[in-house]
């Protein structure tokens, strides 16, 4: 059995473990309804000071709307929200211990990115030339040093981030909400960017919650992730949990992609359970491996892409094989995906396999064998 | 086989936008740039006995301005078009405001269409139905009448006179122009963009002050539009004078008219509209200049 042990992430966390510190966000069984329609129902989460902290969820699961309720911009019908111990009822969006960076970064065009940056400093009572300093210094923090005098407007769509960043960041707020921040740039700014905003994190210690729906996005950069379906707090586990150990098949599909094969249960005692699956025969896995969430009556094993190995002539697997015939080839450049349809099984398995220096890409047709471990496996039931 | 001349001339980008244009365009020649220029020509001549002599001459722009009747008449036409301006941007911003921040999107069109319903009735019956109103025994004076307000030794000794004001000028041109000006006002605050009003109270500003700090600079070109549809028009207003101001109180346009038929000296009238044309081109392009400091920093 792999050991599953989250890895910490930020500096907070490498001091003082998530689950020893102060708590601060807490969402007490909130439920919000607009008309008849349920959009939280019953959400119930901690977040701790210093944590990168994801909503994850397919359109309309309900992460918008409760990040939305932690910045004040929307109400909660029952339940209570609570910043750093405060409860936030009747606390206004202008004067909560959040800043947000909104989906389309709300830059203000009319001004300057230092008067953006500047904006929420007005009531500040220090002295001008401080807050021009402060100002200087967000945008270096950011990586926008000098730009200060130009035009909102005539920033590409990484500099407004930046902006929205250095704007936010700037008045110290206890959490800083980001609303999908990464979702309309480019594949590769949003990669950098996602390393930059986890520096920056660490940097600066603020406790981040973020919104998305792209489930490698929330890997990558959280140290919990919260994954949402229908207004319920479907999952909520560290990235390397999450993706060993979803506790549903829903939360398994929705996190990268998962191989499913029906099983059998033959019998279950100490600790372990006795399975029957087609395609790879009779198997034992652990209870730690069968997910909690019921699977319909229908019992299923779920695998990752990459746990399974296509072997070649002469190797040996380090635990069991199963042979099978290769179904589709879909080539990525460093990698290759194959679709293998297990003999006695209908629908083929997708196995990844890096394509390493002297390995050939197989064709369709050939028979292969398919290397695979039970300690690998998911059981949903 | 090279194509004709003709042919190539015919099947053109500029043949064919000069033909999509040319009906206007005709028609702004011959009826908007040739008077104008006819009356710009006009007002460098001389008048003579129900002719005009062709001969070069500043005299008449010296004459009109150093008459201090056409100064008081023109300051008269600034100060009732400014009021007018003021009155209808004012009080079309917020009827704007409501139309774009608290309407849903599906009932926006339905009011719109409400607010062009004064366009159904002509601008000239309108002026009237303001005299009815404001006369000596109009509507207004004879229900405070018939309450019981109007009379010796009553709150009010005689009814009141309200035709014949510069104020009932102003109501006048304000509720005839008051669609205008809230159309440009409506369609800048429908740009912006709705998380802008949050990241100011996200930013820690009152919902009054992300109005003053966001919404009302956004919303800036959209108003100095309004300024200059109700300013313009409004400074050469002809019948609203005529028929409200009894003929007593007369604007620009007014005193133009007079010159031109009454009197029959048309270079004095062409001089006259020259300088009211010229006053007013300054004012707006001081608008014009304040609009570019706004739009400078849109998108």
């Amino acid at each position: 059995m792999i050991d599953v042990k989250p890895a910490p992430r930020n500096v907070i966390a490498a001091k003082v473990p998530l689950d020893q510190r102060k708590t601060m966000i807490e969402f007490q069984d909130v439920h919000k309804y607009y008309g008849d329609y349920h959009a939280l129902r019953g959400i119930t989460a901690t977040i701790r000071e210093g944590e990168f902290f994801s909503l994850l969820g397919p359109s309309g699961c309900g992460k918008t709307t409760l990040l939305r309720t932690i910045a004040g911009f929307e109400g909660i019908s029952s339940g209570a929200v609570l910043i750093d111990g405060n409860s936030m009822e009747n606390v206004p969006a202008n004067k909560r211990p959040t800043n947000m960076v909104f989906q389309s970064y709300a830059i203000f065009p009319h001004l300057t990115v230092a008067q953006n940056v500047g904006f929420g400093l007005r009531r500040d009572p220090r002295s001008k030339a401080e807050k021009d300093k402060l100002v200087e210094e967000s945008l270096e923090m950011v990586g926008l040093k000098g730009y200060g005098a130009r035009a909102a407007h005539a920033l590409s769509g990484g500099q407004r981030q930046r902006v929205a960043l250095a704007r936010a960041l700037i008045l110290k707020p206890k959490v800083l909400l980001l609303d999908e921040p990464l979702s309309a740039l480019d594949k590769k700014i949003r990669e950098q960017m996602q390393v930059e905003l986890i520096k920056l994190q660490r940097e600066v210690g603020i406790t981040f919650v973020l919104v998305t729906h792209d489930q490698e996005e929330a890997l990558v950069m959280s140290d919990r992730i919260a994954v949402m379906f229908e207004g319920e707090i479907a999952q909520l586990a560290d990235p390397e949990t999450l993706y060993r150990r979803p506790n549903s098949r829903r939360v398994a599909d929705f996190i990268g992609v998962m191989n499913f094969l029906p099983a059998r249960v033959l019998g279950e005692g100490n600790g372990h359970i006795q399975l029957d699956v087609p395609g790879l025969g009779p198997l034992d896995v652990t209870e730690e491996q069968a997910s909690a969430a019921p699977n319909g009556g229908e019992a299923a094993v779920g695998f990752r892409p990459e746990t399974l190995t296509l072997l070649y002539d002469g190797q040996t697997p380090l635990d069991r094989e199963a042979p099978g015939t290769i179904d589709e080839v879909v080539y990525y450049g460093d990698m290759t995906y194959y679709d293998v349809k297990l003999d006695g099984v209908e629908k083929p398995v997708r196995i990844s396999m890096r394509n390493v220096f002297g390995r050939p890409v197989l064709d369709v047709g050939t028979r292969t064998r398919v290397a695979w471990s039970p300690g690998a496996l998911v059981l949903f039931r | 086989m090279a194509q004709s001349a003709w042919s190539r001339i015919k099947h053109s980008e500029a043949a064919n936008g000069l033909a999509l244009v040319s009906p206007t365009a005709i028609y702004a020649i011959l009826l908007l740039a040739a008077p104008l220029l006819t009356i710009f020509a006009f007002s460098f001549f001389k008048d003579g006995y129900l002719t005009v002599i062709r001969e070069v001459t500043l005299e008449n722009y010296i004459a009109v301005w150093s008459d201090p009747i056409f100064r008081s008449i023109l300051l008269r036409s600034l100060i009732v078009a400014g009021l007018v301006t003021l009155a209808t941007v004012a009080l079309a911003f917020p009827v704007a405001y409501f139309l774009s921040f608290k309407l849903r999107p599906e009932r926006k069109s339905l009011w719109l269409f409400l607010i062009t319903i004064p366009f159904w009735t002509s601008y000239l019956i309108r002026v009237f139905l303001w005299k009815v109103i404001l006369g000596y025994n109009g509507v207004i004076n004879s229900g405070l009448k018939s309450l019981g307000l109007i009379g010796d030794g009553r709150l009010i000794e005689d009814p009141i006179q309200m035709l014949n004001t510069v104020g009932a000028i102003t109501v006048t041109l304000a509720h005839a122009y008051a669609p205008f000006a809230i159309l440009p006002i409506f369609v800048a605050l429908e740009k912006i963009d709705r998380s802008l009003l949050e990241a100011g109270q996200d930013l820690g500003e009152s919902k009054a002050m992300t109005f003053l700090r966001v919404t009302l600079p956004l919303a800036m070109p959209g108003v100095v539009a309004a300024v200059l549809i109700v300013f313009i028009p409004t400074i050469g207003d002809y019948v609203t004078p005529e028929l409200i101001g009894g003929g007593k109180l007369p604007m620009v346009a007014n005193m133009i008219q007079a010159q031109l038929l009454p009197l029959d000296n048309k270079p004095m009238g062409s001089a006259i509209a020259i300088s009211a044309m010229a006053v007013v081109a300054l004012i707006s392009l001081g608008f014009v200049a304040m609009n570019r400091r706004y739009l400078r920093g849109a998108k």
